[in-house]
């Protein structure tokens, strides 16, 4: 995608969608069956077709050609969908075509056309030009996560990117991030005046403010010097690693800096055995892949040409399909602790199930953010886990809150904590 | 346009105001591209007026009778793969089943009590999870199990699971005038599915046919199928899209792939293995299907096809077989040896292949039909014997020849067979590709019609009768088999209202396109008493 | 032109009988049903003839009664509102057996003896109801929906396509015999459905009430030559259930039953009544019979891993006796193959005919586990009647590996004995009841059976009227059966 994003590109794939519905069900490989068996939250939730990959893609057709104009449903079916990708790795697996870049850009022409986001999302938009991060807070505070004995070091290869949630409301978790860098021997920086990613403006079509966002930000990392940016939030992780260089028309490859998320960083040092984890944690843990750090999190890849016979791309594309996102670095890295009992849900890797809070729903749909959670949660209950760990802080968040109001006698937890903890650095959590 | 007040509000009543809607976009959403749009459908499919979703059998009832009382023209869907499913007259009403998916498994018999809502992915894994199985259609894992059963159903596992027309058992139906219907034992027992027969005269007889009534003669909203015994290891499901795959436990279930050195060897070497009484399935595939299976990409596939050569089309004799040891691994090495046997006498060479399934087990790799070129049509598919699947295959074959391009060219390839019922029958399936950007994209339909020409021309059975002109087909067949289709419709739905023009479907896209030619007579259902 | 001399126009006088000698054979059968004798019988020898037949009972709005071999068990083919039966055992034409398919194609009045003499020749054999008549129809017992002896074949069902003729005269091809010229035609009829609709269940079970079959398709398997039989005694009905599923669902073995005392001395009794008599004290109660089959490739090998996969279920899960030969009867196991894939000799007494004379059963669909419930009741209404509960015979045939079984209750009566043909007859009916509100499934409901079975299936049987209507608008065929 390159600003402004155009729906006409994406009218093949509009017009091609054949509704077989690889978008909507768990690859049939892995299905278990009627419970678990559906990916897209939206569909499962709101059940007309609209809300579905393949009814976004006849309803953006209709837009494109002027046989539909929007209306309050138009833009409901537009937003109530977390952004997860269960589509688009959904419809590789059958067709290749694009139904993430398709909404994305839709989203994009929404807000373009003066319809959208939905009032949530420009507030967020809002708090993040005033006081960069999505939640209002002061700026001034951003640092407050801050504990006495983590010292970042004032310029270093490694920049630490905390993220909003790390920075405000999850502070722990980038706490149990610094920590896990710090007794791994690895030096890292701060950006000072960290922003927000821009992951909220992206997510929601606000594709102008998200490019002044990532300009800041792009902007701010070259002054630091730095060369790696890590994080411990898959929102952060994803929009540095795809957004960025999609939006630009680059390949990340050649942003001039590598993005890692922790436990990227975390996996590689236990299996340098830089890294040691002593300390059990006895528990039967089941990990939830991130959308953002998972299916949506390969490299982009730029691509200009044109489209030939039979749909061909000339010249040949590198498909974004999901399959080579992160996923088996959490898992060894929660095997390796020792007491894990590590039990897969149903619903993992490129298939997984969000955990309801991406794409802007949390913000402008918490009820169905929370019935969102309130499945997975049922799902990990139901493969016999006794907690649910994500390595993302908006997962945890969501999580949090689904199992305060619900039944399940689950915990949910960032992976950082459980690192944390087994590697005994202080602000592990049990 | 829009539904009357009365009938929505009685609707709504039904379903409660978050499982009705009427907005245009939801319509509009209900008028996606599925299975055959990109042909001479297009000219007939259009957008419902209203859209509502019954989550019970009840609700379809009432739902069914308020367009009786009102008379609007209903489209029952479930998961909407076919141009059929997609509304063709104004003001209809889509009756959206996707909220009705219950599913009950019956383990110590065997069988497996569906809604509408539910696809063959979820039932299969949920059978074999009891070491049981079901055939998955080649419309694929996403289907719907109910909407198969009555519309098509074949799978190479036909090869023991049988005709799916033997399949069904208990059957809960809504007759096209609100009546329900249950068939088997269920017309005697409501909670018992587990026989489908009878009583007496069978009335599963008006339920489908060949290939069904594509929405035309009410909606099915619960159904039990067979399950089949099948082994007790599990299939592990490995890898990451888009090369996700199942494990084979290799002591329990092995594919066999041998190159046979002609037509003729391979037509006996099917007919041996149901001699024999070996195998869980035996099919012969188009030789493209082996070139997108082996492809990256779209691209990638367009640089290997295009080095494909006539020779390589017509030296390549593969049989892929399946052998399951049901019983026990002894069993496995026992069919082996007789596959060995059979394979030495007619000189079939054997071929490594890999010791999993992507495609037939849990799957049938429909959607990917479309990868390549954006456009495909089973041009034909049908039920008969081996020798029939051959000479049907090679004779479109053929005809074919006529309309490449703009379809793609396969250098002769006589399609997909494979043995059904141990070797009695055969299930064969004729595929066609083309860009829908081509402007001569209406050759396809073209074809198709040809092709049913070409059946009563020389005597082959089709399954797409009534998917055809049935003016066309029905004096040929049975003869005047649409004769009596008709007055069981105009006994069953006397205004027309489930999924018109109903059996007369094709032959108005004919009327409709100004790519077809009717040249055969016209009758009127009116006039059929 | 009076209806006789019309219907001798189409068939030959030679074929129209009427005189009351000749028609009382079409009048009664073996079953209980009250006689009822037509008023002609004639004996077509083709379609054609069929045809104009059915169009001259439409014009006369005579019923018309199929009869197709005179071996007739359940009243079926006895004219209760008199017409005309249409006697088919003139049409006994093999018609095509076609060995690359595995098809034979027969005519109604082809019967077991006569259909298995010719597949057997092509190292075949029709699955068949156990110890089948040597003289009933193959067709008509397929239409019947007759169960067969060999739960092995998944795909069940032998019956493929057909011809009918309708009670309009039109002349019809169901399944894929209906494409145009068959059978001089690529299609072979190996697909019974469509076109358009499912015929062939229309005309399944309904006793010709919706058409006049002329030909059918009908499948036909591999004749094992190498078989090893196992026989499982078995002292309580119910320790037999679990080893039938078990054995079934590890897909082990061809034919298979359970069998009582009483029904198996009865086939087994060489010398009647003395074997008969002695066997009934020395076999089992009840005997599980499983025949483990060769196939064509390395007979040998087959039948081992089957052996050995039994042994091993046994050992570990079933530990039940199972014999290679049954105690008293020696020889059965080399001979029980080809008695159960060939009709019963016809130059002995049918077996269910030896016992007293007469035989009336009652039979259903239901599911092993619920049999021994079926049995108490069946037994305990016999009782009532003071019908020795040692003389009911039981048979069951598990069906596609043991999903559900046909179950058969027997009573052996002397036919000529009113009182007791009468105290069977009220036996009967109770007895159906009585299972009917146990859950029995009565697919064919004969006789008495129809009103007691439709009246609890009303939907159904609007449905059923609408469709009779359709394809016999003026009810000619066979009228009074079922629910028509």
């Amino acid at each position: 995608m390159v600003n402004p994003p155009k729906l006409e590109q994406y009218q093949y794939d509009m017009e091609r969608c054949i509704h077989c519905g690889g978008c909507r069900w768990v690859d049939h490989i892995y299905t278990p069956g009627v419970r678990f068996g559906v990916k897209c939250p939206s569909i499962a939730r709101f059940e007309f077709d609209e809300y579905a990959a393949y009814g976004r893609e006849e309803i953006g057709l209709a837009l494109l050609k002027g046989e539909l104009d929007y209306s309050p449903r138009f833009i409901d079916a537009v937003f109530q969908c977390q952004l997860c990708g269960a589509c688009d790795a959904g419809c590789k697996r059958n067709l290749d075509l694009e139904p993430l870049l398709t909404l994305e850009t839709l989203r994009a022409r929404c807000v373009a056309d003066g319809q959208g986001p939905l009032p949530a999302h420009k507030k967020v938009a809002d708090n993040i030009a005033k006081t960069h991060n999505r939640y209002g807070s002061p700026h001034k505070n951003r640092p407050q996560w801050l504990a006495d004995d983590i010292k970042p070091a004032a310029k270093a290869d490694m920049l630490y990117f905390v993220g909003c949630a790390s920075s405000y409301t999850a502070t722990s978790l980038a706490q149990a991030t610094a920590r896990i860098l710090q007794a791994s021997g690895a030096e890292f920086m701060l950006l000072g005046g960290e922003e927000c990613c821009g992951y909220p403006l992206y997510a929601t079509g606000q594709v102008d403010a998200f490019i002044k966002q990532m300009e800041r930000n792009l902007e701010a990392l070259k002054k630091s010097g730095a060369s790696t940016v890590i994080v411990n939030c898959a929102e952060c992780y994803k929009t540095w690693r795809v957004d960025y260089p999609k939006v630009l028309g680059k390949s990340t490859a050649d942003m001039g800096f590598t993005v890692m998320h922790i436990v990227e960083y975390v996996d590689q040092q236990l299996k340098d055995g830089k890294i040691k984890f002593k300390n059990p944690v006895e528990m039967k843990l089941t990990y939830h892949d991130s959308c953002n750090l998972g299916r949506l999190s390969e490299p982009s890849i730029y691509w200009e040409g044109t489209r030939g016979k039979y749909g061909c791309l000339e010249p040949s594309k590198e498909y974004r399909r999901g399959t080579y996102g992160i996923y088996q670095p959490p898992r060894d890295i929660l095997a390796a602790i020792p007491g894990v009992e590590l039990v897969e849900m149903y619903r993992h890797h490129e298939n997984t199930w969000c955990c309801g809070a991406g794409g802007g729903v949390r913000d402008a749909n918490k009820d169905f953010a929370l019935w969102t959670a309130q499945d997975r949660l049922e799902e990990a209950q139901d493969v016999g886990a006794e907690a649910i760990v994500s390595a993302c802080p908006y997962c945890k968040e969501n999580f949090s809150e689904a199992i305060k109001n619900g039944k399940e006698k689950l915990k949910a937890y960032d992976i950082v904590e459980l690192i944390a903890q087994a590697m005994k650095v202080r602000g592990g959590k049990r | 346009m829009s539904i009357a007040r009365e009938a929505y509000r009685a609707l709504e009543s039904i379903v409660g105001p978050e499982h009705i809607s009427e907005d245009p976009v939801t319509c509009r959403a209900y008028r996606t591209k599925s299975y055959r749009r990109e042909t001479a459908y297009e000219t007939i499919c259009m957008a419902p007026e209203c859209v509502v979703m019954p989550k019970t059998t009840d609700e379809v009832q009432r739902i069914v009778r308020v367009c009786n009382r009102y008379k609007v023209p209903y489209t029952p869907t479930s998961t909407y793969w076919y141009a059929t499913s997609s509304p063709k007259k104004p003001n209809e009403l889509m009756i959206d089943l996707k909220r009705m998916n219950k599913l009950e498994i019956n383990d110590k018999h065997m069988y497996a009590i569906v809604e509408s809502g539910v696809v063959y992915g979820q039932l299969q894994q949920e059978a074999l999870d009891r070491g049981l199985y079901t055939m998955v259609s080649g419309g694929g894992s996403q289907v719907s199990v109910i909407c198969n059963h009555i519309n098509q159903g074949w799978s190479p596992l036909n090869y023991r699971t049988g005709l799916i027309g033997r399949r069904t058992l208990g059957i809960e139906w809504v007759l096209p005038d609100g009546e329900i219907l249950r068939l088997g034992s269920l017309a005697l027992n409501e909670d018992d599915y587990s026989w489908g027969e009878g009583i007496g005269p069978d009335l599963r007889g008006i339920l489908r046919g060949a290939s069904g009534w594509m929405g035309a003669m009410g909606i099915v909203t619960r159904l039990a199928t067979k399950l089949i015994p099948f082994q007790p290891e599990r299939l592990e499901p490995t890898g990451i899209s888009p090369d996700t795959t199942l494990m084979l436990p290799q002591n329990r279930i092995r594919w066999y792939n041998f190159n046979l050195p002609n037509r003729e060897s391979l037509e006996r070497a099917m007919y041996e293995l149901g001699w024999h009484e070996i195998a869980a399935a035996a099919t012969k595939v188009p030789v493209l299907w082996r070139y997108i299976a082996r492809a990256k990409s779209k691209e990638d596939f367009w640089r290997l096809w295009s080095q494909v050569t006539p020779e390589e089309i017509a030296s390549t004799h593969i049989l892929r077989i399946l052998v399951v040891g049901y019983t026990s691994e002894e069993q496995l090495d026992y069919e082996e040896r007789v596959l060995m046997d059979i394979m030495e006498r007619l000189g079939g060479e054997f071929r490594r292949t890999k010791p999993s399934d992507e495609s037939w087990i849990k799957n049938a790799d429909s959607a990917g039909m479309w990868w390549m070129t954006g456009g495909y049509v089973s041009i034909e598919y049908v039920i008969e014997t081996i020798q029939h699947g051959v000479k049907q295959g090679v004779a479109i074959a053929d005809l074919k020849k006529k309309f490449v391009p703009p379809l793609v060219n396969d250098f002769g390839d006589p399609g997909w067979f494979q043995a059904v019922e141990l070797g009695h029958g055969d299930y064969s399936e004729f595929l066609t590709y083309w860009d829908p950007d081509d402007k001569e994209y209406y050759k396809a339909d073209q074809m198709y019609l040809e092709t049913m020409k070409l059946n009563i021309d020389k005597g082959f059975y089709s399954s797409f009768l009534n998917a055809q002109p049935i003016w066309l087909t029905g004096p040929a067949f049975g003869p005047n088999y649409h004769l009596w289709q008709i007055r069981v419709k105009k006994a069953f739905d006397s205004d027309n209202l489930s999924n018109p023009p109903g059996l007369e479907c094709y032959d108005e896209i004919v009327e409709r396109s100004d790519h077809l030619t009717r040249d055969w007579e016209k009758g009127s259902m009116e006039e059929v008493v | 032109m009076e209806i006789k001399e019309k219907l001798a126009k189409i068939v030959g006088a030679k074929y129209v009988l009427d005189k009351p000698g000749a028609l009382e054979v079409y009048s009664q059968d073996y079953s209980l049903t009250a006689p009822m004798a037509p008023s002609y019988a004639v004996q077509p020898q083709s379609s054609q003839e069929i045809s104009q037949i059915v169009k001259l009972a439409d014009e006369f709005r005579l019923p018309l009664v199929p009869s197709s071999s005179g071996v007739h068990f359940y009243g079926a083919s006895i004219p209760s509102q008199g017409g005309i039966v249409l006697d088919l055992s003139r049409m006994n034409r093999i018609l095509e057996v076609n060995t690359l398919d595995r098809i034979i194609r027969l005519e109604p009045g082809v019967i077991w003896q006569q259909a298995q003499a010719e597949v057997n020749k092509h190292e075949g054999t029709i699955i068949s109801p156990l110890f089948v008549h040597p003289r009933r129809s193959v067709v008509t017992d397929y239409l019947e929906r007759e169960v067969p002896t060999s739960p092995v074949y998944e795909y069940a069902e032998p019956l493929l396509s057909m011809e009918v003729v309708w009670a309009n005269g039109d002349i019809f091809r169901t399944g894929s015999a209906s494409a145009p010229g068959y059978p001089d035609s690529p299609s072979k009829g190996a697909n019974p459905q469509g076109p358009g609709l499912d015929f062939f269940r229309l005309l399944q079970g309904a006793q010709g009430t919706m058409g006049i079959v002329t030909w059918a398709a009908v499948k036909y398997e591999y004749l094992s030559l190498l078989n090893k039989v196992y026989f499982m005694p078995f002292k309580k009905l119910e320790d037999a259930i679990e080893p039938i599923y078990k054995i079934q669902r590890m897909v082990i073995g061809n034919e298979s039953f359970l069998i009582n005392s009483l029904d198996l001395a009865t086939v087994l009794a060489e010398k009647w009544p003395q074997d008969f008599d002695k066997l009934r004290e020395t076999l089992p109660p009840w005997t599980l019979v499983l025949v483990i089959a060769s196939s064509r490739g390395r007979p040998e090998e087959k039948i081992q891993y089957q052996e050995e996969a039994l042994k091993d279920l046994n050992s570990k899960f079933m530990k039940i006796e199972m014999l290679t030969s049954l105690p008293g009867v020696p020889g059965l196991e080399k001979k029980l193959p080809g008695m159960l894939r060939n009709p019963w000799p016809e130059k002995e007494t049918y077996w269910r005919l030896r016992n007293k004379g007469g035989w009336q059963n009652l039979f259903f669909i239901t599911m092993p586990e619920k049999v021994p419930g079926f049995h108490a009741t069946f037994t305990q209404v016999a009782a009532k009647y003071g019908y020795p509960v040692a003389e009911v015979g039981c048979y069951v045939q598990p069906i596609e590996r043991a999903r559900a079984c046909r179950c058969e209750f027997s009573c052996y009566y002397d036919p000529a004995d009113m009182a007791e043909r009468k105290k069977i007859g009220e036996l009967y009916a109770e007895a159906a009841r009585s299972l009917l509100n146990q859950g029995a499934y009565f697919t064919q409901p004969y006789g008495v059976l129809a009103d007691m079975v439709y009246s609890r299936a009303t939907g159904y049987v609007a449905a059923l009227k609408k469709v009779k209507k359709i394809f016999d608008p003026h009810n000619i065929m066979n009228p009074g059966k079922l629910c028509f």
